[in-house]
């Protein structure tokens, strides 16, 4: 079987992907285990399932609804669960000098 | 007799009939879950509940009528109720506060109900033993050294405790009927699409459902009638006409083909369910049933494509929380970049880190298509192998798990045996088709053990039928 070897440097280009962070700590102990959970998952890549294309989505869909202006949200609930507002918006860090 | 010994459907028509008031009702369930709050099945009882209850009660004196009103129910903590906190059992979304109604629990509303609790869940939905929460483990409820499964274990454990007559689950990969098996009660992971998801916190979109959790099967089917149908926010949610579920329930099953999967023989050997499991087939034999042989040649592959299918939608779903939108944001993010690095790294459990990886991983340029392209072929593989084996029988049997609930912190550290308490269930959500689980038999410990039984899409009618069967009349074997 193809086995997928995991190093310690595809596992921080992950955590990058991810927007996660690690201590050293954390990726020596999380590296070997998420090599196990690739050998599980290489089953797939390993199986032969022929020269398949996909044709269609997996499941039925019901179609849109009619393209008509609605309410929305007001703005001052969908800021309520926000971290930091100001004047209306998200607020975060300087972006720009 | 006592409230709860009332099923679900007893209570619905003594509130209406006025022999009962949901003030009573509600407020005996506040008491035993304040009582029993050691099996931290609950996060939290709405302080509301018992004014929700009290009007209830004057719009059933004015005339109301509603499948459930005045029922008190609980909600698993990824579904919205507006106004009320939905924290998926998150430290990111600890104080995220629901700004409106999931179609779920709009139903419920409208039908009457007093929805007065939201339970613990195995944080975003990711886990089978609700230890992943990132506020406490829940209790078995018949063993409290053990765990209630997951990801749905609170509404499992509140159901099998007694603590209410109906929760909701979401089920991504087993997460209803695994726990339900546990606690000994009955939960169903309807059709894809079947229940509308709108307003319900997004792991794993193409695969998860909505459903009810209740003592008995009859119960069930009468909840499903309020939850399934069409939603307008919902592009999936099917809008097959809703039956009534409870209609199909004959006590007769003798002419029906009951398949049992090949594939399965082997995997079943030595495992605690064996005696079980086979006990089934005999007892549905035993009543007329034709019992088919038949197979789905990719089953064993359906674990893998699961963990490749729910991390890649899992990790574009959990891309939204970045601590700008949302709740929880890093005191110690000093730039954007931090915000979303520090937010994610500290507000997520390891689990949920662990799914966003793997689900990068499988995404990412240069494995795309080794992993995540050939898991949606192999998906597409297996609804074709679905539907020949449904050609040939109504209904296919097989355990819900491989035993009974093990103990708390059994496998720590282990996320891969914990990833194979799913090995029977998952087959359902990658088909799309419904599956319930029902007690049958017990374990070694006396605990209750899960029986299977699903069918092909939109027939939930039948498998109620056949569930019921089961319940009603398998009692000796099912006791075993």
């Amino acid at each position: 079987m193809n086995k997928t070897t995991i190093t310690t440097d595809e596992v921080k280009r992950l955590a990058g992907l991810s927007a996660l962070e690690f201590t050293e700590e954390e990726l020596e102990a999380f590296v070997p285990e998420f090599e196990r959970i690739v050998e599980l998952v290489d089953e797939v890549k390993n199986c032969d399932i022929g020269n398949s294309e996909l044709k269609y989505t997996t499941h039925k869909l019901c179609g849109c609804r009619e393209d008509e202006a609605k309410e929305s949200l007001p703005q001052e609930e969908i800021l309520l669960n926000s971290p930091k507002t100001k004047k209306g918006s998200f607020c975060v860090p300087k972006m720009l000098d | 007799m006592k409230i709860d010994e009332l099923s679900l459907i007893e209570l619905a028509e003594k509130i209406s009939k006025q022999e009962l008031t949901s003030f009573e009702v509600t407020k005996f369930y506040i008491d035993k879950c304040n009582e029993h709050s050691d099996l931290f099945a609950l996060l939290e009882i709405f302080e509301d509940s018992l004014d929700r209850a009290k009007e209830m009660d004057e719009k059933i004196k004015a005339g109301f009528k509603g499948k459930l009103a005045g029922v008190p129910v609980v909600i698993k903590d990824n579904i919205l109720y507006k106004g009320k906190k939905a924290s998926c059992s998150s430290k990111f979304l600890e104080n995220y506060v629901a700004q409106y109604n999931s179609t779920v629990v709009q139903k419920m509303l409208d039908e009457g109900a007093v929805i007065f609790a939201r339970a613990n869940m195995d944080e975003f939905a990711m886990g089978s033993s609700t230890e992943n929460s990132a506020f406490g483990v829940t209790k078995n409820a018949l063993d409290p050294t053990r765990v209630p499964g997951g990801s749905s274990g609170g509404s499992a454990c509140a159901v099998g405790a007694g603590l209410t007559p109906v929760a909701l689950g979401t089920d991504t990969g087993g997460s209803i009927r695994q726990p339900s098996s546990y606690n000994g009660v009955v939960g169903i992971k309807p059709t894809y699409g079947r229940v509308s998801r709108y307003g319900v916190v997004a792991f794993a979109s193409s695969i998860e459902q909505v459903g009810p959790i209740t003592k008995n099967v009859k119960d069930n089917a009468y909840m499903l009638e309020v939850l399934a149908g069409n939603s307008i926010h919902d592009e999936t949610s099917l809008k097959e006409e809703v039956p009534n579920y409870l209609s199909y329930i004959k006590g007769d099953i003798s002419k029906l083909r009951v398949g049992v999967l090949k594939e399965i023989d082997e995997a079943v050997k030595g495992l605690e369910v064996e005696k079980s499991y086979k006990n089934a087939i005999k007892f549905l034999k035993e009543n007329g049933a034709e019992i088919v042989v038949t197979s789905i040649p990719s089953f064993n592959l359906t674990l893998p494509c699961y963990y490749i299918i729910a991390p890649a939608e899992a990790t574009s779903n959990l891309g939204r929380f970045d601590g700008v939108k949302y709740s929880r944001r890093s005191k110690d993010a000093k730039d954007v970049d931090e915000i979303y690095f520090k937010s994610r790294s500290e507000g997520f459990g390891k689990e949920v880190k662990r799914r966003i990886m793997l689900g990068n991983f499988v995404l990412s340029s240069g494995y795309f298509d080794a992993y995540y392209n050939k898991a949606k072929k192999l998906q597409q593989k297996l609804i074709e192998e679905g539907k020949k084996a449904f050609a040939t029988c109504d209904v296919i049997v097989l355990p819900t798990t491989a035993g009974e609930a093990f103990k708390i912190g059994a496998k720590d550290g282990d996320p891969v045996s914990m990833y194979k308490e799913d090995l029977f269930t998952i087959m359902a959500n990658i088909l799309g088709v419904p599956a319930i689980s029902i007690p049958f038999g017990k374990g070694p410990n006396g605990l209750p053990l899960g029986l299977q039984i699903v069918a092909d899409r939109l027939n939930e009618g039948t498998i109620y039928n056949v569930a019921d069967f089961i319940e009603s009349k398998g009692g000796e074997y099912a006791r075993l």
